[in-house]
């Protein structure tokens, strides 16, 4: 046992201030009168009925003082006491071990969460600080909304995460999944709806241990097969899902921690959904809270760390791991207790090359030992070649969308993505730059990103930046967003000079998170703020919205947008009110970053129509994306390769609906 | 909650609510247990806080009501740890009365626990520390019980004058909370801060009245005037500029108030059941 100094130290510095404390009081209601020498003899006052055995003041004394500090000295004691309890226990540990069992199990899991839950507050509160400066904003509410916001949206992911490893009151029995002659998915006539209008039909069966690999574009229903599959669409999505669903021959009518040791779930955004502190304890969390012994615990902990190769990361903290780190430490953490089917979600967004594969190659073997491993993904590539089946999110005669076990059947997406464009090609646009941004060099941790390099843009002109996952593209939008002086020149004056309106109508920023910008109640106090912030008409800022959500048919948002919460609008509609909102001012420069992510291809269509419209009107657009379909919408493509910015070809719209997204 | 837990659950709260008002007490008691009543204050509070720990633990197994729960833990923890140095647990309130008013007495009661559990483990602990927990856990359970917590869902969609109503009803609450706070937090802690011999002294021999006139001076100087009057003007703020939003945002979230432990669905239907509408 080891006794750590720092909260005695505190402890001490704390009964000090204590007995201080108490000979202020003592020579504040006249307490220190007790003979000895008189030190001060200051005038006594009484105060009147009903308190009038109350007296201020009165003389000092040496004894006076020396028997208060005596009286005073075992309430020193004991707060020096608890210093010592404090040096010697460790509480978050004590927490940890709490959280595996007994009657505080909730109460210390909450703790734990907490704890672990730290360092991604203190992130989210770095970045709401800049998304509210990109806005113009510094009141409470533009902080403290946004970061409640993303508190609620950790809180769902993780309680679904920790769902599906088995959390839940009684720790019943799991279902009996004996019957080894089961398929591993079947599907019968199923039909999975959100409210809304929105289904996907499906009707197929899985044999055990392939690797199976369902694709089609963001937003055509892969994940919501996927929680499904987990229980976790019923359960916490409130979908509905019509028709036999059974998974390992389990009825999947039940919970979902009911089917915990029997499918493992990697979720899309596994940052969000990490309940340990530690590597290790992430990884046990599933088995420990299914019932399984300490020693058997951590033999498995040790099994996967092997075989996902974290051996070196099981000490370090869950806050602490880059994008790839955190995909295999969720794959470890949800395949530990050797689940007999496991559901990965585009594993492969935002990881660098280096790290799909170790990803990919651990999925194959998962399947190899006998697993089910079911991958969501749109970046089939890598995958195709792995592969045991493969299953396609398709439209069917009537345009409905059903998956379907045959990749040779065209996508949803591609299909329609072409036509909803309806922008036409148009002649390259050029002229004296409005933004001048010339010898940028940037540096994050030692590696240089970006080195002299310098972007001109004309006005009404559309450059898209394109470039590797890190390469850099984010940091430069934010660093053009928030210059520090001398770096970017808008019409000949430097941004970083600018006060805060003429900055709005400088340049504007779309940042990646976008969602962090809104802060409102409803969609019309969102843009009556932005107006006023702006200096721009009343309801320009709505006006430009409802504008952007029309689609080309003519069909514009539900007459009640106005009125609804802007997190309840679509994620395409609250990426359009976010250009919307920082259009306001009509910035003579707008910067987007990753204008696409997350959209479904109706959704995208929308975006590139607001940008192209935000062009013609005479913005100059910067666009940092790596999708085809908006690099194709640009003037000019620079790639962001080994710091510096090269020319592209810009690719045909023709092309763009042949690829694969 | 079984029945046994709701009556844990009151007597928890009541044994202490009696050692927070230990000096008031006292003379109460015979003479012979009176030297050993502040001791036992001292230890009853955190043997009570255990107590309905175990009553409430078993309401919050719903994996999402725990999550939100930890979550809003840190949130509490990090504005109490980050408000240290500008005068301690002052907009912690904030969060406190609005997730009680969002998911209910229960769970305000579980956070002001957790809130300064947790910001214990990261600047320590001390005898002070359950009572600490008890005064926060009521203010959050306070502001489960106002009345008009309930015409749930759409809150956006409210028109502005409930929306408004409510915040008044908030702050007014906030106000109140912040002075009882004080109150509460001073008044178990008054005779070992002033110590005897002083004309505000705690006596057990003395009236209720006396004691309690002593008390309103020590409690009027000591954070009355400073500290709970700008915790109240916080919570006001707080409450008004972030209000709407975060209980929107909270309510949005679905987490049932009150979780018990049941689960959303049952668990117990056999697998061989095909037909189901859901």
């Amino acid at each position: 046992m080891r006794l750590r100094s720092g909260p005695v130290r505190a402890a001490a510095l704390l009964a000090l201030g204590f007995i201080l404390v108490r000979l202020v009081y003592q020579a504040l209601f006249r307490g220190l009168d007790r003979g000895g020498r008189v030190l001060v003899d200051l005038p006594s006052h009484r105060l009147p009925d009903p308190v009038d055995h109350v007296v201020l003041l009165g003389p000092i004394t040496t004894q006076g003082i020396t028997t208060a500090i005596v009286s005073a000295l075992p309430i020193a004691a004991i707060i020096l006491a608890f210093g010592v309890l404090n040096g010697v226990v460790d509480l978050a540990a004590v927490c940890a071990r709490a959280s595996r069992g007994g009657p505080l199990r909730s109460v210390a899991q909450a703790l734990v969460i907490a704890w672990a839950t730290f360092p991604g507050l203190v992130r989210s509160v770095t970045d709401v600080r800049r998304a509210r400066r990109l806005r113009g904003e510094r009141g409470a509410a533009s902080l403290l909304v946004p970061v409640m916001e993303r508190t609620v949206e950790r809180a769902v992911a993780l309680g679904a995460s920790m769902e599906v490893r088995g959390f839940a009151s009684s720790t019943g029995h799991a279902p009996d999944a004996s019957g080894a002659g089961t398929s591993a998915v079947e599907l019968r006539d199923v039909t999975l709806a959100h409210d809304g209008g929105w289904t996907l039909r499906a009707d197929l069966t899985l044999p055990r241990g392939a690797l199976v690999l369902l694709t089609g574009p963001t937003g055509s229903g892969k994940s919501t097969l996927l929680r499904a599959l987990s229980g976790l669409h019923t359960a916490v999505d409130g979908g509905t899902l019509a028709g036999e669903a059974r998974v390992l021959g389990v009825d999947r009518d039940v919970a979902p921690h009911a089917t915990a040791a029997l499918v493992g779930v990697v979720p899309q955004h596994p940052r969000l959904s990490f309940v340990a502190e530690t590597v290790a304890a992430e990884i046990a969390f599933a088995s420990a809270v299914q019932g399984a012994s300490d020693a058997e615990v951590d033999a498995r902990v040790a099994r996967a760390a092997q075989r996902f190769d974290l051996e070196a990361l099981l000490g370090t903290a869950t806050s602490h791991l880059s994008a790839g780190q955190s995909h295999l430490v969720a794959l470890a953490a949800a395949t530990a207790h050797a689940p007999a089917l496991v559901l990965v979600d585009e594993p492969l967004a935002d990881l660098d090359l280096a790290s799909r594969t170790r990803v990919v190659t651990a999925l194959r073997e998962l399947a190899a030992d006998g697993t089910t491993v079911l991958v969501a993904e749109h970046r089939v590539a890598a995958l195709r070649e792995v592969a045991d089946v493969e299953l396609v999110v398709a439209a069917d005669d009537g345009g409905a969308r059903v998956v379907v076990a045959d990749p040779g059947v065209a996508e949803v997406a591609p299909a329609s993505a072409g036509p909803l464009d309806a922008v036409a090609p148009r002649d390259p646009v050029t002229g004296d730059p409005v933004l001048r941004a010339h010898d940028v060099t940037l540096a994050v941790g030692g590696r240089v990103l970006l080195s002299e390099a310098s972007l001109d843009v004309a006005a009404g002109e559309i450059v898209a930046v394109t470039g590797d996952v890190g390469s850099g593209k984010t940091t430069l939008l934010n660093h053009l967003a928030l210059p520090r002086r001398g770096t970017a020149r808008v019409g000949g004056t430097d941004v970083a000079t600018l006060r805060r309106r003429p900055r709005l109508r400088a340049l504007a920023l779309v940042p990646d998170a976008s969602d962090d910008l809104l802060f409102r109640l409803t969609v019309a106090e969102e843009c009556a703020r932005a107006d006023r912030r702006a200096g721009a008409a009343v309801g320009a800022s709505l006006a430009r919205f409802r504008a952007f959500a029309v689609l080309p048919d003519g069909e514009g948002p539900a007459s009640d947008v106005a009125v609804r919460h802007p997190r309840d609008l679509s994620v395409g509609q609250r990426r359009l009110l976010v250009l919307a909102v920082q259009l306001a001012a009509t910035p003579r420069v707008l910067l987007v970053d990753e204008p696409s992510r997350g959209l479904d291809p109706v959704a995208a269509a929308a975006v590139r129509r607001a940008l192209r419209a935000t062009a013609e009107a005479g913005t100059a657009v910067v666009i940092a994306t790596h999708d085809v379909a908006f690099t194709a919408l640009a003037d000019r493509v620079l790639a962001l390769e080994d710091a510096r910015l090269v020319p592209r070809a810009v690719p045909a719209l023709e092309s763009v609906a042949k690829v694969r997204p | 909650m079984t029945r046994a837990q709701r009556a844990l659950l009151l007597v928890a709260n009541l044994v202490a609510a009696a050692a927070f008002a230990w000096p008031l007490i006292v003379p109460a008691v015979p003479s012979q247990a009176q030297a050993a009543a502040p001791w036992a204050a001292l230890a009853l509070v955190p043997i009570a806080v255990v107590l309905v720990l175990i009553a409430l633990d078993a309401s919050i197994r719903s994996a999402t009501t725990l999550a939100m729960l930890g979550t809003l833990t840190a949130v509490g923890a990090a504005v109490r740890i980050a408000g240290t140095g500008v005068g301690g647990v002052e907009a912690v309130f904030v969060v406190l009365i609005l997730a009680g008013r969002a998911f209910g007495a229960r769970f305000g009661f579980l956070l002001g626990v957790l809130v300064i559990a947790l910001s214990s483990i990261a600047s320590g602990f001390g005898p002070w520390t359950p009572f600490q927990m008890v005064a926060c856990a009521w203010v959050g359970a306070g502001a489960g019980l106002l009345p008009g917590a309930r015409p749930r869902g759409s809150a956006p969609r409210r028109e502005r004058g409930a929306r408004w109503r409510e915040v008044a009803l908030l702050a007014s609450y906030g106000v109140v909370a912040s002075y009882a706070f004080g109150a509460v937090m001073n008044l178990w802690f008054w005779p070992f801060a002033v110590g005897p011999a002083t004309s505000i002294s705690y006596s057990p021999n003395a009236s209720l009245g006396t004691n309690l006139g002593s008390f309103l001076s020590y409690t009027l100087v000591t954070s009355t005037l400073t500290w709970d009057t700008i915790r109240a003007v916080t919570s006001v703020v707080g409450i008004a500029v972030a209000g709407p939003a975060v209980l929107a945002a909270l309510r949005r979230a679905k987490v049932r108030p009150e979780s018990t432990s049941e689960t959303p669905r049952s668990t117990s239907r056999t697998p061989e059941s095909t037909s189901r509408t859901r």
